[in-house]
């Protein structure tokens, strides 16, 4: 993960086309196959990989109940990049705000960017307050980030020091 | 209620005057005189602060009766920053498992190449 003041950035590089990559991200059958953090598998309940269309999704974990998400796609520009809202999602394919964390925002806007790197592509994911999220939501991002990922150098150190110690002891 | 504290918190990290304070304590507890000082702010300046980070829940004092130094509350920050670290793992999990995929195509791919080079047996008579 890289730094940013507002944002979350994360940068990958996969050995495949450019093309590939974005197939990957837009197809039903591969979708399928590794969306979903590991040990869990996933149900594609609808996707429009258009501008405005949904992915919505069911995601099954080894234990506990399953957890329903939701994309909803902003702008497309094959095969170089597209953006999209996401957020936690009912059964139904309305956006909801987890049982679990109440706190979590309601929507995510993020970014994915995809670069030709000979036969390689470099991905760069943009995550960050969608729009229309409340004032204070937009300013715990831009608390938060910087610490979380040391972008102020030196001055937030000791803080992420701390808040990494004091997660070990949860 | 979560969602109380949660607003609360953003509005205090929201300054970078506060953030500098909260970074300050990290180190251990520290004075108002102390804490001020980096700033060169007036005494009723990182007053406002202070009260704005202690309604927060994010600082308090601790009990010495002299001084009342100001101390770091890990409880909020730590509640406040788990969800960020709950997205980036999520998401690099799911990044994680693209590349696995990615690996298992391609091996698929240079598997069924090899066996369309190899010439059959037929041919060899």
């Amino acid at each position: 993960m890289s730094e940013n003041a507002k944002n979350l950035v994360i940068t990958r590089t996969f050995d495949a086309p450019r093309d590939f990559v974005f197939e990957l991200w837009s197809e039903k059958e591969h979708l399928e196959r590794w969306w979903g953090p590991k040990g869990t598998s996933l149900n594609v309940l609808e996707l429009e990989f258009r501008p405005g269309g949904r992915f919505h999704y069911r995601i099954d974990p080894p234990q506990g109940d399953p957890m329903y998400g939701l994309f909803t796609y902003q702008d497309i520009d094959k095969p170089e990049s597209f953006s999209f809202r996401s957020g936690f999602s009912d059964a139904e394919g309305n956006y909801t705000r987890h049982s679990m964390a109440p706190e979590f925002p309601l929507q995510v806007l993020t970014k994915i960017h995809l670069a030709e790197e000979g036969e390689k592509t470099v991905l760069t994911l943009t995550g960050g307050p969608a729009e229309g999220t409340p004032e204070n939501e937009r300013a715990f991002y831009e608390g938060i980030i910087p610490n979380m990922q040391g972008g102020f150098a030196g001055t937030f150190d000791a803080l992420d020091e701390l808040i990494a110690s004091l997660k070990k002891t949860k | 209620m979560k969602e109380d504290h949660l607003s609360s918190t953003f509005a205090a990290l929201a300054d970078p005057t506060r953030r500098a304070i909260l970074s300050r304590l990290a180190l251990g507890e520290a004075s108002v005189k102390e804490l001020a000082e980096p700033f060169q702010m007036s005494m009723p300046g990182i007053s406002k602060h202070l009260r704005v980070l202690e309604r927060a829940g994010l600082i308090d004092h601790s009990q010495d009766a002299q001084s009342r130094p100001r101390r770091l509350k890990g409880e909020r920050l730590k509640e406040a920053a788990g969800w960020i670290q709950e997205y980036a793992s999520f998401w690099e999990g799911s990044l994680d498992r693209l590349d696995s995929y990615i690996q298992e195509l391609q091996k698929q791919r240079k598997h069924k190449q090899r066996k369309s080079i190899r010439p059959s047996k037929a041919h060899q008579q």
